[in-house]
């Protein structure tokens, strides 16, 4: 009886595991099978020959190369503005008591309730005006700032030991060496887990990208990759296969190198162990 | 620069030293209004401006190029309530949401479960099941849209095996949405059971101790004990279940673009096509903030569901 259950809840266990990474093993499969390769039929679950010219059409033809490049610098200075933003608005949230500081924290909590489609259309008439459209910085700065990360990062510093913080106000310290000195260290896995929260959400966007960048050359990788799969590659599966990798990859990585602050940061909570 | 010049720089410097303290201590909300003024300026710029003006602009006519807003009271909303093609996308919302948020959250619960007790594999079996969660959503509707082809596709090549015919899933008016409910709830899954992941790991092991001394077992354990310990967890992933299905977005537009015949189209598609398709951003910013209101009954809604057994 009880080795029938255990039975059961491993084959669950397999199953679930298999329905997981099958489509991560069948695009990297395709990505580095020969063309004519690529559909099921006939063929093995193996490639008989590896061809990376795949990953060379994808990065060059399918525009991917430079989506990468847009990509990094979009979502590095999109972690950068937001780093700067939230630490010191969660610090203050978090540790300061004045008359305002509560309006204040209810604000931002209602901010991190609205979906982002319902600000989207004002959003891209505001930066069509400011003639942001179809640029860079269109890409920026609508996210300058996180509502979310400031919550997850005032839940963090609010942890603080107020004793702490005491010394360091009879030492003379003030709000911004506070901050620097002991708040930031001591919130330090928080910034962590934020920041690749951020790094995650922004690497992925799809739907603001879509709607500002017209310009192939400031495609970013997922928007690169839809615009490839829509016209150019045609029938090219193992190419576009390649830029499905290349757009998955870094933030699977970052996952498997980062599971603790990756968590962390999507669910708001620690996993021991 | 003459001694005396240079005197009178350095008094100027004692000045306002000796000032600024004092300034400081006469206002003591001005470094904090500082530090918090970035993100005050970003928050209201992009979230609290937009969220107002996509309110009052559902009131208006607005013209894409810029220009004078025209005001036509509630016509949008009526023009969208009564267009066949939103009611379409509304009702496939809720049968995309139907599909996906029960069956996520069972399947993620019950394979948060089945992980947390996988012993010594534990920390590969939960790396496997998370890894969905983690993939880029474009990429990932590519991978899927090929699995389901029509002619050639693995699921339809699978089924052949089992002597099924194939199935058109993404051509057929019928089945599309059920196809892209099922990428929906291969990765939602992922998400809510990294979410219940995280809170068995908060139940203490003295209840464990407790329940199987009391020979509470089983699913009564789970419903009567471990579910209302981690009733926050269940909330959280309730709320993150409901938010990205009927969010969906993504996959549905790189996997059907909204069809065949509108037959996947879901309320983000139709705001997407409303306003950039047929640059009605009257209509759009109407149709968004019917989402957010029904969003907003959604969270009452649940709240009292959720809190009806306790109160």
């Amino acid at each position: 009886m009880n080795t029938a259950l255990r039975v059961v809840r491993w084959l669950i266990i397999a199953l679930a595991v298999l329905v997981s990474l099958f489509p991560f093993y069948w695009v990297l499969r395709t990505s580095l099978a020969p063309a004519d390769q690529v559909f099921f039929n006939g063929i093995s679950l193996f490639p008989d020959r590896i061809d990376l010219g795949n990953f060379a059409r994808a990065w060059t033809q399918g525009g991917l190369g430079q989506a990468v490049l847009v990509g990094a610098l979009v979502t590095g200075r999109i972690l950068v503005l937001q780093l700067i933003t939230c630490i010191p608005a969660a610090y203050v949230l978090a540790k300061v008591r004045l008359r305002w500081t509560g309006v204040v924290l209810a604000l931002v909590l209602g901010c991190v309730l609205v979906p982002s489609q319902v600000t989207l259309v004002p959003t891209f008439i505001g930066i069509n005006a400011a003639g942001l459209a179809d640029t860079m910085a269109g890409l920026i700065v609508p996210f300058l700032t996180s509502a979310f990360g400031i919550f997850l990062l005032r839940q963090q510093m609010t942890a603080i030991p107020e004793a702490l913080l005491e010394a360091t106000r009879v030492d003379g310290l003030g709000h911004v060496r506070t901050l620097t000195r002991v708040v930031v260290p001591m919130a330090a896995p928080g910034i962590a887990a934020f920041s690749v929260f951020s790094v995650f959400t922004h690497w992925n966007e799809y739907l603001w990208p879509l709607l500002v960048a017209r310009t192939p050359s400031l495609r970013t990788p997922p928007l690169a990759l839809a615009v490839f799969q829509q016209a150019d590659a045609g029938f090219d599966y193992s190419a576009l296969a390649a830029g499905a990798v290349i757009v998955t990859a870094p933030v699977v990585l970052l996952f498997l190198f980062a599971q603790r602050q990756f968590v962390q940061g999507m669910s708001g909570a620690e996993v021991p162990g | 620069m003459t001694a005396t010049a240079q005197q009178a720089v350095n008094r100027d410097d004692a000045a306002t030293h000796a000032a600024s303290p004092s300034f400081l201590d006469r206002h003591p909300g001005f470094v904090p209004a500082l530090l918090i003024a970035p993100a005050a300026v970003g928050i209201v710029l992009f979230v609290v401006v937009p969220t107002i003006l996509s309110a009052v602009g559902s009131l208006f006519s607005i013209p894409l190029a810029g220009g004078a807003w025209r005001f036509v009271g509630f016509a949008n909303f009526q023009r969208i309530l009564t267009d066949p093609m939103v009611l379409q996308a509304m009702g496939n919302t809720i049968v995309y949401s139907l599909m996906t948020i029960v069956p996520s959250l069972v399947i993620g619960l019950g394979l948060a479960l089945l992980a947390d007790r996988a012993g010594r594999a534990k920390p590969l079996v939960r790396t496997a099941l998370f890894l969905p969660m983690t993939a880029n959503l474009v990429a990932m509707a590519v991978v899927f849209r090929w699995m389901f082809a029509y002619q050639g596709g693995f699921v339809n090549e699978l089924l052949g095996w089992f002597g099924i015919g194939a199935v058109n899933w993404l051509g057929d008016p019928h089945t599309s949405l059920l196809t892209v409910a099922l990428v929906g709830v291969w990765r939602t899954s992922s998400l809510t059971m990294m979410i219940f992941f995280a809170g068995l790991a908060t139940v203490p092991v003295s209840i464990d101790e407790a329940t199987r001394a009391e020979g509470i077992r089983g699913l009564t354990k789970l419903v009567k004990v471990t579910l209302p310990i981690m009733r926050p967890t269940v909330v959280f992933a309730c709320v993150i279940a409901v938010l990205t299905s009927v969010q969906v977005f993504d996959t549905i537009n790189v996997m059907t673009q909204g069809g065949p015949l509108g037959s996947s189209e879901t309320l983000l598609t139709m705001v997407w096509k409303l306003g950039f398709s047929y640059y009605d951003l009257g209509a759009a910013s109407a149709l968004s903030l019917l989402l957010l209101l029904a969003l907003l009954g959604l969270g009452i809604l649940q709240r009292r569901v959720l809190a009806g057994g306790n109160r």
